[in-house]
């Protein structure tokens, strides 16, 4: 299992493009990934989860997975945390 | 207030009742339970799929700046429809509760829509408005499986569209008249509508906005009027036109017993269309010459696995036996393209199911099926005459190919010492333009022929009959459609070969004076026009007919058509 805190740095935080960007990184994984922030966890492969996260811009977040490709996983989120999700502007 | 709304009448009669507005997927379901907790989990998945497909296929056809708008969305939902924690929820629903698939989608939704409604962020709330599209997908795609409507008694159903099963449900439940905003008068829909005597107005996008449930509603499915709080007049022309409809239905009663003969002494042959037990009987009591075209689909459609030579056998020998020694027609199956398919026989996904694996092409394809199938139909010639008809026959060497299967059934059989007919006639359905035009190359391998002229006129004018936005261009009133026709039926004429149009235009009244001036000399149709067709046989005179054909030949457009048909009706 690997926790990873990660800052939610976009503009729009995690509405649902960048929700749907991040449960599709990880429906290329098969560890179990949860998204834990305001003293709430959701499942992270799970849309409606992460959308209901409601976390906006400057949250802090952590992410733990757990399963046989957790690091590969885990390195993939930062990752993707840290291009802010690909957005624009 | 009055108003009046006005679409295209599609099956003609006059309703009054309460409306009830069904709009597009929305989830009105009350809690329903079920014995078999596998199956609707199986039912539930199969939906999903179906969705999911739905969902590739239009992802597909979007390019450029609507690729990136939409597909963004497509993405969303996609994501939806396959999230883990809704699907878990609805499994858990169905499998713990017994809850229906139906019902476990809308608790799962409201649900959702508890914790989304109470969220701060008014983006992130809307979002329920993209969950609410999935799901209501999916509510549509188990509704398309089941065909389950609900109708009140009395009441008048006013909807998007409204699909063929759901009208036989909808009648059976005493539903008077449907209103829908999409359609158009020679989809399925509207066909069957006729056939049932269910008044029918499609084309009538103001009724969905403007009529609410329980508004009180006159319809009229012959002029496609339909009026909201009708007033006095309105109420009086109501009256009127059912006391119309009931004194044409007496008069075409009359006909029940009378011969199908033309002014000039010639009988006309009006054989039967048929699906049902009730069509067979109708059939019987109307005087058909038999059944010609009873169409096999139904009996794979109506059931979840693909029946055996014995439950075939059993159905073919049965609606011989109904027509007691008269001639049936079946119609070897015909799946693809517009018809839903539930035992997995037809392939999905084809890009273009129209011009797909179907009719004789499936069955070529899988011979163990379409064996068992010819097997089921020889054995049912043992019981009475029974001619078998191939359809989209699109070259000679499809028919050699039934053939030559046929013969191999037919010894078979005789070998196994069933008792079957000396002659089992094999006809072709001319329904692909390429069958029209090279039929004199393989005329002498059918002995008998079936024009499907609502096939024949799609193929021929590349003219989708269902696709609303293409409307009254899908006509068989075109130059090339009666030329061909004509070329057709001379030739099978010449040959001495039976012909019959077994398409809607045989079933239209109005058509009839065309296709007698052709040679045409059977008809088959559904047994709910048969009279009005008999009627207009009657009011023919056929050597007059003959001798104007080289005019009809001659118009160049639908109004030059339309011109002669006016002018031999005067």
């Amino acid at each position: 299992m690997i926790e990873r805190e990660l800052l939610v740095a976009n503009r729009l935080g995690l509405h649902a493009r960048a929700s749907a960007r991040l449960v599709q990184v990880l429906s290329g994984f098969r560890c179990n990934a949860t998204l834990i922030a305001k003293g709430r966890e959701v499942n992270a492969k799970s849309i409606m989860g992460v959308m209901l996260l409601a976390a906006g811009p400057g949250t802090d977040v952590v992410l733990r997975v757990d399963g046989e490709d957790e690091a590969a996983a885990a390195d993939a989120v930062a990752e993707l945390f840290g291009r802010n999700f690909d957005e624009d502007a | 207030m009055r108003l009046a709304v006005s679409g295209h009448g599609a099956s003609r009669g006059s309703a009054m009742g309460c409306a009830r507005v069904r709009l597009p997927h929305v989830l009105e379901v009350t809690e329903q339970y079920v014995e078999d907790v596998e199956g609707e989990l199986d039912r539930l998945h199969a939906a999903i799929d179906v969705v999911r497909g739905e969902m590739q296929a239009l992802r597909k056809r979007l390019q450029g700046a609507m690729a990136q708008e939409i597909g963004e969305f497509l993405d969303l939902h996609a994501l939806l429809l396959d999230d883990p924690e809704l699907l878990q929820g609805l499994d858990t629903l169905i499998r713990n509760e017994r809850y229906s698939a139906d019902y476990a989608l809308r608790l799962q939704r409201d649900r959702i829509a508890g914790v989304f409604t109470g969220m701060d962020d008014a983006y992130l709330r809307s979002r329920i408005d993209d969950i609410d599209q999935v799901i209501g997908r999916l509510h549509a795609a188990l509704h398309r499986r089941d065909g389950e409507v609900r109708g009140v008694a009395g009441e008048i159903l006013v909807a998007d569209n409204v699909a063929p099963t759901e009208l036989l449900q909808l009648q059976a439940q005493g539903v008077m008249a449907v209103v829908t905003a999409g359609g158009s008068t020679l989809s399925h829909s509207a066909i069957l509508a006729r056939s049932l005597h269910l008044p029918l107005v499609v084309g009538a996008p103001q009724a969905l906005l403007k009529i609410n449930d329980g508004d009180v509603l006159v319809v009229d499915g012959g002029t496609g009027l339909v009026v909201r709080e009708p007033d006095a007049s309105d109420l009086r022309d109501h009256r009127a036109r059912t006391r119309e409809y009931a004194r044409e239905r007496k008069q075409l009663n009359r006909l029940r017993r009378e011969p199908s003969r033309t002014l000039d002494g010639v009988d006309i042959k009006l054989w039967a269309n048929a699906e049902s037990r009730e069509d067979v009987a109708e059939a019987h009591a109307l005087g058909a010459a038999g059944i010609g075209l009873y169409r096999t689909e139904f009996l794979f459609l109506n059931s979840n696995v693909l029946p055996d030579e014995e439950a075939q056998f059993r159905a073919y020998r049965d609606l011989v036996l109904g027509m007691t020694g008269r001639t049936v027609t079946i119609r070897t199956l015909d799946v693809g393209a517009d018809k839903a398919d539930r035992t997995g026989l037809a392939l999905t996904d084809e890009p273009n199911p129209a011009l797909g694996v179907r009719g004789v092409r499936l069955s070529l394809l899988r011979d163990a099926l379409f064996e068992t199938q010819l097997r089921a139909m020889v054995r049912a010639s043992g019981y009475g005459p029974v001619r078998i008809l191939v359809p989209m026959v699109c070259c000679r060497e499809e028919m050699v190919a039934v053939r030559a299967l046929l013969a191999r059934v037919i010894a078979d059989l005789r070998r196994e010492g069933h008792e079957i007919a000396e002659q089992v006639p094999l006809g072709a359905m001319i329904e692909v333009p390429s069958a029209a035009i090279a039929l004199p190359g393989f005329i002498g391998l059918a002995d008998f022929l079936s024009i499907g002229t609502n096939d024949l006129t799609q193929y021929l004018l590349a003219i989708d009959r269902n696709n609303e936005s293409l409307g009254e261009l899908y006509t068989p009133l075109h130059p090339a459609v009666l030329r061909l026709l004509h070329s057709v039926i001379t030739l099978a004429n010449k040959q001495r070969k039976p012909i019959a149009v077994c398409g809607e235009m045989a079933a239209d009244p109005a058509f009839v004076p065309i296709l007698l001036s052709m040679g045409l000399g059977e008809f088959s149709m559904h047994p709910a026009t048969m009279l009005e067709v008999r009627r207009a046989v009657r009011s023919c005179d056929l050597s007059r007919l003959r001798a104007r054909a080289p005019a009809l030949l001659r118009a160049t457009d639908r109004a030059g058509i339309e011109k002669w048909m006016a002018a031999v009706a005067a």
